[in-house]
């Protein structure tokens, strides 16, 4: 292990790890820490800085507006999560299943990686147009009246479809290469005592891959709270009437709209607890699962 | 009692070579027949913004209208040159080049020091790097947005680029690759008297390229997909990059004004380049992301 050290000189190891230190100084701590010093001001354009101490955390924290961001961001986060590793995991496992044209069908799945958010976002949006779209017709066929322009509920299950279908090639790529470290020898046995093709994924392929699973629910966790605000910016720019006004959406809007810098960086430092807990979650939970090796 | 008669039946058969009556074979046509509906579900929407980019007006309606058009190349050379969307995919390209470029020798350098240096507190610098990947963008893009406008940087490459290049993923992938190097070549180069740049550009760079390839994709993904940033930062047009240059593309389509072929095409230039790179480079993508789970 320590043969690998094979240089010693102190003066070149500061210099080399320089650049990556100043800039994470300068452009992650220092901005972080600014928010946190901000979040404890009144601040905005043209007025002068002025300390409320933990005011704007207790404006925030009794604003019911806020609590119901909060509630949309993590009934979002559950549907996109639960949603997009469901229906990875069944579409892996058919392909773990197939003996020909595996790398086709892999392809296939897994090419949504490299979809910009704001290209899902206009083919949703043109896609279900209530007016214009291609499968609005047929959605409507169904007796169901597809007005998500105005109606919030639908804004929010468009928001949560696009973001599901843009991270299903991220999931997939992590669970073939879990699934397929499962040893031939188990799925043999499995067969072999008669287990079912959809037990065998449940009850045998499932808990192997849990450290995977575990790896990519809280990955999609934070996806669907940072990585969707493309989707919500340009398929309904939070609305109708805050339906689909998730914590991101939030935050730019009270930024960059209000431009209310106190309350902003308030929000921006609740943000940061939220995946701070949930990276420490992710840390504890792949550290205890770890043993079982994979 | 049957079962375990069932079970030792199996078991001989198994055992002598004849084919067991199995409970999953033979609906292989079902599987793949699964696959193509998932599939579908999954390329679809995209299909559907190739077809209308070839469209005249890109008028949609039902399912019947989904033959292609023939105005493919007018209007992709409409979105190109009458809405400047050459010059958004340009500003993207140089975006996206500069900050790939930068972060792979910055985190070279930093994973280097990291491994092959003997140099106290190096696991706390190592620590400090990984503790940013708790400051995404979204939660600080806010003092960012005031901290690059002090420097001056407001609406410019260097705003779109710089905050970008320290890496903690891209540093943690490449020490992990760099610990998975044989110590035995590692000593042979130190008994050869190799220098540290002579020993990175002989031995690590070349013992590297797969992982690098894998790295740059990922990045590369990660850069021309950035949509906030960029929206809050830049506000001219020359500078604009092509995810936020959508939205000006799309105008107020909405209300019906504009094309949605012109939008598609743009969409469809938009996926292009990230979606050729990781088709090209699917392996070495591949293989650097089962060292990112680790």
């Amino acid at each position: 292990m320590s043969t690998r050290e094979i240089f010693d000189g102190r003066l070149e190891a500061a210099l080399l790890l320089l650049p990556t230190i100043i800039v994470s100084v300068v452009f992650l701590y220092y901005p972080t820490a600014l928010a946190v010093r901000t979040s404890f001001f009144d601040s905005g354009f043209g007025r002068q800085d002025e300390f409320v101490g933990f005011e704007n955390y207790t404006t925030l924290l009794t604003s019911s507006d806020y609590h119901s961001s909060i509630l949309l961001s993590v009934l979002f986060a559950a549907i996109v999560v639960v949603g997009v590793i469901s229906f990875s995991l069944y579409v892996t496992f058919l392909i773990h299943e197939v003996e020909y044209g595996q790398t086709a069908y892999l392809l296939s799945v897994i090419w949504p990686y490299a979809l910009p958010p704001a290209v899902g976002a206009l083919v949703f949006l043109f896609m279900l147009h209530p007016t214009l779209g291609v499968v609005t017709g047929p959605i409507e066929a169904l007796g169901i009246d597809l007005n998500w322009f105005s109606n919030g509920s639908q804004a929010f299950v468009v928001v949560a479809l696009a973001a599901i279908w843009k991270q299903i090639g991220y999931n997939v790529i992590f669970m073939i290469a879990s699934m397929n470290t499962i040893p031939d020898a188990l799925t043999e046995t499995a067969r072999l005592d008669g287990v079912s093709r959809f037990r065998r994924l449940v009850s045998v392929y499932v808990p192997i891959m849990t450290p995977t699973l575990f790896f990519l629910v809280i990955i999609n966790t934070i996806y669907a709270f940072f990585s969707t605000f493309a989707l919500v910016d340009l398929l309904t720019s939070g609305g109708p009437s805050g339906a689909t006004n998730i914590l991101i959406f939030d935050l730019y809007q009270e930024g960059f709209s209000f431009f209310n810098f106190g309350i902003a960086s308030t929000k921006s430092v609740i943000l940061f607890l939220v995946v701070g807990i949930l990276m420490y979650v992710q840390f504890r939970v792949t550290d205890k699962y770890s043993y079982y090796g994979g | 009692m049957d079962g375990v008669i069932q079970y030792t039946k199996r078991r001989i058969d198994a055992v002598i070579g004849r084919t067991p009556e199995q409970t999953d074979q033979g609906s292989n046509a079902g599987i793949h027949l699964q696959l193509w509906v998932l599939v579908f579900l999954v390329v679809f929407p995209i299909a559907v913004a190739l077809i209308v980019s070839t469209k005249q007006q890109g008028i949609v309606t039902s399912l019947g209208d989904l033959a292609p058009g023939t105005y493919a190349l007018e209007n992709y050379r409409e979105a190109i040159v009458d809405y400047n969307f050459g010059r958004f995919m340009w500003n993207s390209l140089v975006m996206s080049t500069v900050v790939v470029a930068g972060k792979l020798v910055i985190s070279v350098c930093a994973a280097m020091a990291i491994v092959y240096y003997r140099v106290p507190y190096k696991d706390l610098v190592f620590l400090f790097i990984l503790f940013t990947l708790l400051l995404p963008v979204p939660v600080r893009f806010i003092p960012l947005y005031q901290l690059i406008n002090d420097f001056g940087w407001g609406n410019s490459l260097l705003a779109i680029t710089v905050p970008y290049l320290a890496s903690a993923t891209a540093v943690f992938i490449l020490r992990q690759h760099f610990l998975s190097i044989p110590t035995s070549i590692v000593e042979t180069a130190k008994l050869d008297g190799v220098g540290p740049i002579q020993f990175m550009v002989y031995v690590l760079i070349p013992m590297s390229k797969g992982v690098l390839v894998g790295v740059s994709i990922i990045m590369f993904v990660y850069a021309w997909n950035q949509y906030l940033w960029p929206l809050v930062i830049i506000n001219s047009e020359a500078n604009q990059v092509a995810q936020v240059g959508l939205q000006l593309l799309q105008g107020d389509v909405q209300g019906g004004q504009l094309s949605w072929s012109l939008v598609m095409a743009g969409s469809m230039l938009t996926l292009i380049p990230p979606l050729v790179l990781m088709i090209i480079f699917r392996k070495p993508l591949l293989e650097t992301f089962t060292i990112q789970q680790k």
